[in-house]
């Protein structure tokens, strides 16, 4: 079994200034990873990052605008401290720490998110593929191959 | 400890001066050690107020069940006038209708715990100061009431009324602040299992739901029939969501009364999470529920500027 870590990336729909990046994320992810897509990262409630650990994902990243980048002035600010907060009470209840992350994008970025998921995946497979908080995981309800 | 004679006249005497309709306390249950929540409306039944070590629930979580402008006293501890403060700042009732009537609290008393350390029937109960007399079928024994205490009591920090109207009986010292962590120095794996542990052994009654002040939503979040949020079963995935997600719900919320935990019919341990989430808090935004009347709960504010470990 020599498979890549599962990734889902919570993506707020503004956050990728460049259209290039957008087209990449939407097109031509690779199959480990599964992109949702949301109005904005203050729609990102605890509950789907959970989802996503416990369908069997390795590392869950989201994407979200800078401070005061927000389409909705200040969305992004709530999910700031909420997130955050909800990684740090995974840690705490036992998931590795680093599986969940945040990225913030500025508008001069382009780029950035291939290159943060390339980070992101080298970093997950040195924690390695077992996972806890796994509960269930139907293969073709999350579309994932292996 | 509580002047039981000096709390009955001022109930008496707000029901008889019409301040308020109903007051809310405590009358004995129907076995010892148990106590059930009630509604006072006249002078006459003042008779039955108990406050004891074993008024388990918190009368807070009964307050959304009357309207809002209903004139209502409450006999209220700390953890209760917490609950009743952070109600207020989220909007869910009115304080100028309610009359708060503060007693000083010397923490409660585990009854599973006292019942499990006797074979023989107890047939009642009684407290002076620090001694718990119990009388049991064949004789009567002392026990410390220290060694007794709920979790949530052992530290409790707030055992004097904040806010309230009028306070009756001497206050105690403001204990120190420290929380027993359960999963301090372990290691990921370790508190994985005892989470797990914890959290596996649910039955998804919802009595902790049910008796927590703070938990008012009209609808929550595991009734969600579409779209499902979690398994409703009692399942791996269904028992793990909900202790974790209700636990992230009372970040900066929770007041620490305990009466999950007291309501558990399999005495699922719950308030570690919650104590080490307000503990965050704490040292993060420098939030404590109840300490102020007007502050928001660090999840319904931000500020501009803030960094954290994934924007420095």
């Amino acid at each position: 079994m020599n498979r890549k870590p599962r990734i889902f990336l919570f993506q707020c729909q503004y956050c990728l200034a460049s259209s290039d990046d957008q087209d990449w994320v939407e097109n031509s992810l690779p199959e480990n990873i599964k992109l949702i897509k949301t109005p904005c990262s203050g729609r990102i409630s605890p509950l789907f990052i959970l989802n996503a650990v416990q369908s069997g994902a390795e590392g869950v990243l989201v994407s979200g605008c800078m401070p005061e980048k927000c389409h909705y002035k200040s969305g992004n600010l709530g999910a700031r401290r909420q997130l955050d907060e909800f990684a740090r009470q995974l840690e705490y209840l036992g998931l590795d720490e680093g599986r969940i992350r945040f990225i913030w994008m500025d508008l001069d970025e382009r780029g950035k998110i291939q290159k943060e998921l390339d980070l992101f995946e080298q970093e997950l497979a040195k924690l390695g593929l077992k996972q806890k908080f796994v509960a269930t995981f139907d293969k073709e309800k999350i579309g994932f191959e292996s | 400890m509580t002047n039981l004679n000096a709390l009955k006249q001022e109930v008496s005497r707000i029901l008889k001066e019409k301040t308020v309709s109903m007051v809310m306390g405590f009358k004995d249950g129907s076995l010892p050690m148990r106590t059930q929540p009630a509604f006072f409306t006249s002078p006459s039944e003042v008779k039955h107020l108990i406050a004891n070590g074993f008024c388990t629930n918190n009368l807070a979580t009964l307050l959304k069940q009357f309207k809002p402008d209903k004139k209502i006293g409450i006999i209220c501890r700390g953890c209760e006038s917490s609950a009743i403060r952070a109600l207020i700042i989220e909007h869910q009732i009115n304080r100028e209708n309610l009359y708060l009537i503060g007693i000083p609290c010397a923490g409660l008393l585990d009854w599973k715990e006292i019942s499990r350390s006797f074979t023989q029937e107890i047939t009642s109960v009684s407290e002076e100061g620090n001694q718990v007399t119990i009388t049991f079928s064949g004789g009567e024994r002392s026990l410390l009431r220290s060694d007794y205490l709920h979790r949530a009591c052992k530290q409790c920090q707030h055992p004097n009324p904040v806010g309230t109207d009028i306070v009756i009986g001497e206050l105690s010292p403001e204990p120190e602040h420290s929380i027993m962590d359960e999963l301090a120095g372990k290691s990921a794996d370790e508190r994985y299992e005892f989470f797990k542990e914890e959290a596996e052994r649910c039955i998804r009654c919802y009595a902790c739901r049910e008796a927590c002040p703070m938990c008012y939503c009209a609808e929550c979040f595991v009734d969600h029939i579409t779209p499902r949020w979690c398994e409703s079963m009692i399942s791996k995935g269904g028992t793990h969501a909900w202790h974790i997600i209700r636990a992230f719900h009372q970040t900066g919320r929770c007041v620490g009364c305990g009466a999950c935990e007291r309501a558990c019919p399999m005495e699922i341990k719950m308030e570690y999470i919650t104590d080490r989430l307000n503990e965050d808090m704490r040292s993060l935004y420098g939030f404590e529920v109840g300490e102020s009347d007007t502050d928001l709960p660090p999840f319904a504010t931000f500020q501009l500027d803030e960094k954290n470990r994934f924007l420095k």
